[in-house]
């Protein structure tokens, strides 16, 4: 097998863990499933486009030429795309979070609730952009690294590496912040937070911001191999759902290595002959499904087991 | 001596059932006070009501000065963090605890306010100086502890905040006699200057003659003594 | 003690309760029984007139229990009415509104009496559609046959998605499933021999002749045939949900133990109405792809399953008129502001957040969550100006509906006042001189009241040291498995029948006390 293989795979991991560790923190924060991710994703690809719009003129008159420009424009649109995220993430937490979460049967109707922002949001992205595709600018050249047998394109570099570096960052905030600490003692016991003096309503909106901010770079860093439509949401949106229920529906590692072992599956059916493209979703499918049925609970129970 | 929790006409209830019946009670800076009674008959339902956390309420609660009761819940426990900001520091009955903290966060956990957040290191040395089993079991889950050191851990987070008034429910439930001797001993020298506390409890004998009043409960009123047939 | 006994002193308030009900009723004549309709070879009437007597005045009063019936005969009617006048773009959207009641009538069977939360809907109706299609325009099955092709179809596809059913939890199945029409889109778009007409099989043969195809009378037969289809589904639905198996499902959501201790397969009974929705929406699939003369990889999109989904959010699921109504209000507002373009999609989906957020079930269940509001709101405000202690009237307590809870309390706290009665020194006296054998009447009925009590509300005996001059010290039971029985105090007691004494003054206290 080619060695840049693995490096492709390991690029699709890193996108898709992005979307599926979102859900799957929500999830085990929160206690909702949120179905507006695709929309995130897609809000924050387009402010991007448009932002792009704006900054490639200005900072081409400026920088260009010098060694500033990639950097600078690098994380000028990276810090738009986390940004809207966030903030759509913020927006998300006040149609569906807020008015629904002390309400009976709050998993299903924020479900609900979600799936309708993401409907209402493609739609309103139709309108306003057209179903045409766009494409966002390459941030990081064309060019590549040679690196002992591998060949890395920049972009897939720097895809793995800023994957590593959020999801890292992130996790280490979780685990040694205040926040991460009253989040996971609300996810235990919410009548123990409520006394402990954790509100539920305020600790919700930074897990949102969070996981919107985690869509956003999906966005950027899927959009620098594909195209961008109001619709592009969908596949990602699905494909993080499915490696979130692999991963086990709360397990950040789970959902990590959901997300590598359907990357590399993807890979290996891109390759054999007879399988070809065409055949990639359904055979991730149908080993998600194999697994949820010998392990209804994901990966996840799998590594808390052999951990114990 | 400063009023610190005053409620005039409080009552409570789950539904159709009504718990307290117009509870007029004030506790002042410094007391020490139990309130004993058998079981159902309202102590966790005041406790509860003071923390918003019943089905329903009416009444006033003014702690320090400030008014915390409310005509109706606004769906149970949407108003709790708030009032605990307000200064109330509560230890719930039995084990509502974290399991899968470790005893460190879990007292982390009880630091809310800003200044207690910042100062938490000298104030979990106190706790472990009140409750010495814990110090060594710093780094463990608190899921795994036997029921007496979680009632500990359970008391030394609500003790990790310089609250204005602190509640304990039923430090002795469900714990062997000596350990909840050990735990209501450890909650007697807990010195409280510019606080308050109520203990509720149904064991008498340990409390008797340790605290600064014993009010008895019963049917959801309260009653300045407790009355009891002599025994033997 | 005479409870009508009033003070007059005492200003006594009389405070309103229970509900007047203004309903219509029917004031029968004489008492001839009143020979009522049944279903032909059944045993079941057409509507549920219940007859009972007055209260107040005893007078005979017939009332109509159950009004859906007549609702829906009205509603249906109408619809059916008015068909031949309405206008072609109309027409079209009787027919899709049709189409997509009776798919959802089929999914909320699934959903609401099976309890399988499953998104693939659109799925089956595809699959089973684009298999259907392929059968008539390839291999030349004529169209009556398609529509055994298309439920035989949606049957096996429907006995694949059930295979996972019973092993995952259902938001697991519900996410994977809704997966499903993706796949299924993105699979069919890759098929060779369909890329020259973008995945889509045309010139399916119909029961619409082809020279009528968009044409009035086409349209009208288009309606009209919808229109059976969505009654031939309205008739599954009642078959299904208010016969045997919706019974033995409706047992099992109540309680699962006992639908199995009485026998009820409920995992089969599931399973059953799960493939007999798969199988209709098969036959609505082979329906669907006639209807149009072809069928398109549109019926697997995401956005074509988030409409099908707002409107059975917005209808309520679990109920027939629920899967309609909503239905109704989607296509209202899709067909009738058609110049706003993607805009309505919005519109539907601001109302689903609107929806959801205030309505538990939809806005067929506005009604029933009022009502539970209402009666908790009063419930309250009732047991806020009730002075008994901790006692709650049968009357009052409108969301109570077990009232032999509130009578049996009721009952025990009489007892408890009349056995406080009894308690006196020298029943103390008695028990203390023999506590164990024949006794007085009164300290018999305290006794007895005492043995009945539930375990947290007694004490035991503990032994100590060995068993010759051993001591004896009290427990008292924590009434919880994981919880040891704690000690009342450190008195020991040097016999038995001193313990049983001590334990029976203390049972006596607790008494005065409650």
């Amino acid at each position: 097998m080619d060695l840049n293989l693995i490096i492709y795979a390991l690029n699709l991991a890193a996108i898709y863990s992005l979307m599926a560790i979102g859900i799957s923190l929500l999830w085990s924060s929160v206690g909702m499933i949120n179905m507006a991710h695709g929309a995130t994703f897609v809000v924050s690809g387009y402010s991007t486009f448009i932002a792009s719009g704006w900054l490639v003129p200005i900072l081409k008159a400026s920088l260009a030429g010098t060694a500033f420009y990639t950097p600078v424009l690098v994380f000028s649109l990276t810090s738009v795309a986390l940004l809207s995220g966030a903030i759509f993430g913020a927006i998300i937490y006040l149609i569906a979070f807020l008015p629904l979460h002390d309400k009976p049967n709050f998993a299903i109707r924020s479900l609900i609730a979600t799936l309708a922002i993401n409907i209402a949001t493609v739609q309103f992205l139709l309108w306003s952009f057209g179903p045409r595709q766009k494409a966002l600018p390459k941030l990081f050249g064309f060019g590549r690294i040679d690196f002992l047998d591998f060949s890395i394109r920049y972009d897939q570099a720097a895809t793995i590496i800023g994957t590593l570096l959020l999801v890292g960052f992130m996790l280490l905030w979780f685990r040694n912040s205040r926040i991460g600490l009253e989040i996971r003692a609300m996810m235990q016991n919410p009548e123990g937070a409520a006394l402990s003096g954790i509100s539920i309503r305020r600790r919700a909106l930074p897990v949102m911001m969070l996981t919107g901010s985690l869509a956003g770079m999906a966005a950027i860093l899927l959009s620098q191999t594909s195209f961008f439509s109001p619709t592009a949401g969908a596949l990602p949106l699905i494909k993080g759902l499915t490696i979130a229920l692999l991963g086990g529906l709360g397990s950040v590692a789970g959902a990590m290595l959901g997300a590598l072992i359907i990357g590399i599956l993807e890979v290996i059916t891109g390759e054999i002959s007879f399988l070809g493209q065409r055949y990639v979703l359904l055979i991730q499918f149908v080993f998600i499904v194999i697994v949820l049925i010998i392990r209804p609970r994901g990966l996840g129970g799998l590594l808390d087991e052999t951990r114990k | 001596m400063n009023k610190i929790l005053e409620t005039s006409k409080l009552s409570a209830g789950y539904g159709a059932l009504r718990v307290l019946h117009e509870i007029d009670f004030l506790i002042s800076e410094g007391e020490r006070i139990a309130i004993v009674g058998l079981n159902g008959h309202g102590k966790t339902t005041l406790f509860r009501a003071l923390t918003h956390l019943v089905g329903w309420q009416q009444g006033s609660i003014i702690l320090n000065e400030k008014e915390i009761g409310g005509r109706r819940a606004l769906g149970a426990g949407r108003k709790t963090p708030s009032i605990i900001h307000a200064g109330i520091s509560m230890a719930p009955q039995g084990d509502a605890i974290f399991p899968g903290l470790t005893v460190e966060q879990h007292l982390d956990c009880g630091a809310y306010t800003k200044d207690s957040w910042k100062n938490r290191s000298s104030k979990k040395e106190q706790i472990y100086e009140i409750f010495p089993p814990l110090e060594t079991l710093k780094k463990s889950l608190v899921g795994k502890l036997s029921g007496g050191e979680r009632r500990m851990v359970s008391i030394g987070r609500m003790l990790m905040e310089e609250a204005s008034l602190y509640l304990v429910d039923e430090p002795s439930l469900g714990l062997a006699p000596k350990i909840s001797e050990n735990v209501i001993k450890a909650l007697l020298k807990v010195e409280i200057k510019n606080s308050a506390m109520i203990i509720a409890e149904q064991n008498v004998s340990i409390l008797k003659g340790n605290v600064d009043r014993m009010v008895g409960m019963h049917a959801g009123r309260l009653r300045g003594d407790v009355g009891h047939i002599a025994l033997g | 003690m005479s409870i009508f006994k009033l003070n007059s002193d005492k200003q006594i308030t009389l405070q309103a309760i229970g509900q007047k009900s203004r309903e219509y009723k029917l004031r029968p004549k004489n008492n001839s029984i009143w020979q009522k309709f049944r279903i032909p070879m059944s045993r079941r009437h057409l509507l549920k007139w219940r007859t009972s007597y007055n209260k107040k005045s005893l007078i005979k009063e017939r009332r109509l229990e159950d009004k859906r019936p007549l609702w829906w005969f009205i509603s249906l009617i109408s619809l059916a009415g008015s068909i031949p006048w309405l206008s072609n773009f109309a027409l079209s959207a009787v027919a899709i509104f049709c189409i997509y009641a009776s798919i959802n009538l089929l999914w909320s069977l699934t959903l609401g009496t099976a309890g399988i939360f499953s998104l693939a809907t659109m799925a089956v109706v595809g699959v089973s559609g684009y298999i259907a299609a392929t059968a008539n325009v390839y291999f030349g099955v004529p169209w009556p046959l398609i529509f055994v092709i298309g439920t035989i179809a949606g049957l096996i596809f429907g006995g694949f998605l059930a295979l996972p059913s019973s092993r995952l939890d259902g938001l697991y199945y519900a996410l994977l499933t809704l997966g499903l029409a993706e796949i299924c889109r993105v699979f069919i778009s890759q098929i060779h021999a369909l890329t020259p007409t973008n995945g889509s099989i045309n010139n399916v043969s119909s029961f619409i002749p082809e020279d009528w195809y968009l044409q009035r009378p086409g349209l009208l037969l288009g309606a009209a045939s919808s229109f059976v289809l969505l009654l031939l589904a309205l008739l599954i639905y009642r078959l299904v949900n208010g016969e045997t198996l919706g019974r033995k499902l409706q047992v099992a959501r109540d309680d699962e133990e006992f639908a199995e201790a009485i026998g009820i397969n409920y995992h089969s009974a599931r399973l059953k109405v799960f493939l007999i929705s798969c199988a209709g929406l098969g036959f609505i699939g082979a329906f669907y792809a006639m209807y149009f003369r072809s069928i398109s990889l549109g019926v697997f999109s995401l956005d074509q399953l988030m409409l099908l989904f707002a409107m059975i959010v917005i209808g309520g699921t679990g109920r027939a008129e629920g899967a309609v109504v909503g239905t109704a209000i989607v296509i209202l507002i899709d067909r009738g502001l058609f110049e706003l373009g993607p805009m309505r999609i919005v519109i539907i989906a601001i109302v689903m957040i609107l929806v959801t957020t205030y309505a538990s079930n939809g806005i067929t269940g506005i009604r029933e969550q009022f009502r539970n509001f209402r009666h908790r709101f009063q419930t309250q405000k009732r047991s806020l100006i009730t002075t008994k202690g901790g006692e709650i009237m049968p009357e009052e307590a409108i969301d109570i509906h077990n009232k032999q809870i509130i009578y049996s309390r009721r009952f025990n706290s009489r007892l408890r006042n009349y056995l406080k009665t009894l308690i006196n020194d020298e029943v103390i006296a008695e028990h203390k001189a023999n506590p164990v054998g024949k006794h007085s009447y009164e300290l018999t009925r305290l006794l007895n009241y005492f043995r009945k009590a539930e375990v947290p509300d007694k004490y035991a005996v503990a032994q100590i040291g060995p068993l010759k001059d051993s001591q004896y010290k009290i427990f008292a039971f924590t009434g919880d498995p994981e919880k040891p029985p704690r000690v009342v105090d450190e008195r020991v007691y040097s016999s038995k029948n001193e313990a049983y004494h001590a334990i029976f003054l203390l049972r006596v206290n607790d008494l005065l006390e409650s």
